[in-house]
């Protein structure tokens, strides 16, 4: 199913984010986000996901979505694995887990409380969980933070080979380091 | 030489008992009828005296069992009272007056009225379950509400059971408050539960074995009920706290 959005209005205060803004992403598309701070990214990818009711306009209902936050969320004191599991499975599912995490984290970090974890091992257990998770539609607010760019080109792959042909919308800064990869890019 | 490090705080402690047991000392001296204040000495005789006896076990076992009863009652009661009201407002509004009634009047007046309807068998269940229930409640609504609301968001997005959000968002949110007000309401449901046997004088209780040791003016077996008290206390205190991190973990 195609994500539309018709006639989006929303203004913080006095300031509009958006007036009148359609957009249409077709199923199993791959796209980019782009725009400078405050322009709406966050907002747009909120509304998007049905957590933030627009002033006006309509959103396509019925979707499931995953996502990565602005901030990665994970439950505290609790392992990659366990992050994974809260969001989908059980304790037979644990072997799998690790097996699809550690294409992403090395594999002593799997087992150990998130907040052992640098801040871009966090960033990257957050983008395991929205992969790992059923969706439809997977969106991922600004998933390269705190990535350096070794680490942001093998966690772009590992988002690639792991979407399944869902559709994926994310937003980001750092598109000049994503070029060589199929996006297709939109700018507010 | 000088104590180890790791002795330091044995010693301080051993120090502190000393000290204070000297002030009592003291006191009883002043006094100098141990009819009014019994010494250190006389109370462990007394105890010493009391630990042998059936009695002494079966009033010590009767009070552990009915404060303990109450408390764990007033604790699931209050769990479960203090679920529904932060799931269900209108829970919340109706409970409201009656822990506030609960809360404000006096335990006296809940033990004349016990002991009138249900004479002083149950007595101090019902207060100690009485004491703990609204504190329990109080700090079960103050819990859950302090859960990460961007958790939960996380959790509703992903279609995360109710089942697992309670026990991996909320559970840990409550744990804290929980314990923390458990390690108050037990000492409290010692100090009503007593007092209230005391008025009451339940049939094989340490409150009625404080009663008659003041009938007959015996100060070392007082404070020697007292002592047993406090053991009990600490005891089931560290017992219960014990079980509850270990759940909350």
């Amino acid at each position: 199913m195609d994500v539309q959005i018709r006639g989006l209005c929303h203004s913080f205060g006095e300031k509009q984010i958006f007036d009148r803004f359609d957009l249409t992403l077709p199923d199993g598309g791959l796209y980019g986000l782009t725009a400078p701070s405050g322009r709406g990214k966050t907002t747009l990818l909120r509304i998007i996901m049905g957590l933030l009711q627009p002033d006006a306009g309509a959103v396509t209902q019925g979707l499931q979505f995953s996502a990565v936050f602005q901030n990665d969320r994970l439950l505290p004191g609790r392992t990659p694995v366990e992050q994974l599991l809260f969001v989908r499975g059980g304790k037979r599912d644990r072997e799998d887990c690790r097996l699809f995490l550690s294409g992403i984290l090395p594999a002593d970090s799997l087992e150990q409380p998130v907040e052992e974890l640098s801040g871009g091992m966090q960033r990257r257990v957050a983008i395991a969980r929205a992969l790992w998770a059923d969706s439809d539609c997977v969106l991922m607010d600004e998933p390269f933070t705190g990535l350096d760019e070794d680490t942001l080109r093998h966690t772009a792959d590992f988002i690639l080979a792991n979407r399944q042909g869902r559709t994926l919308l994310l937003s980001t800064h750092q598109r000049e380091q994503l070029s060589e990869y199929p996006f297709e890019w939109l700018t507010l | 030489m000088k104590p180890a490090k790791s002795m330091q705080p044995l010693v301080r402690g051993l120090l502190v008992a000393l000290f204070w047991l000297g002030v009592w000392q003291a006191l009883s001296m002043l006094a100098a009828k141990p009819v009014l204040f019994a010494s250190p000495l006389d109370t462990v005789k007394a105890l010493l005296r009391l630990l042998p006896t059936k009695d002494f076990w079966a009033a010590a076992a009767t009070s552990l069992g009915r404060i303990s009863l109450g408390f764990f009652l007033g604790l699931l009661i209050g769990l479960a009272l203090g679920i529904a009201a932060f799931r269900f407002s209108l829970v919340r509004t109706l409970l409201s007056p009656l822990l506030t009634l609960v809360k404000t009047v006096p335990v006296a007046s809940f033990i004349i009225l016990i002991l009138v309807w249900f004479g002083s068998g149950p007595l101090a269940v019902i207060v100690s379950l009485l004491i703990v229930l609204p504190q329990i409640y109080t700090s079960t609504l103050a819990g859950l509400g302090s859960a990460d609301r961007e958790l939960l968001e996380m959790a509703k997005l992903f279609r995360v059971s109710p089942g697992r959000t309670a026990w991996r968002i909320y559970r840990p949110a409550l744990s804290p408050y929980l314990l923390g007000t458990c390690a108050s309401a037990l000492g409290m449901s010692w100090k009503a539960g007593i007092a209230a046997e005391v008025i009451g004088t339940p049939l094989h209780s340490i409150g009625e074995q404080m009663y008659l040791s003041k009938i007959y003016m015996d100060t070392a077996e007082l404070f020697a009920w007292t002592a047993t008290v406090i053991l009990l206390s600490v005891g089931f205190e560290k017992l219960v706290l014990a079980l509850l991190r270990k759940a909350a973990k």
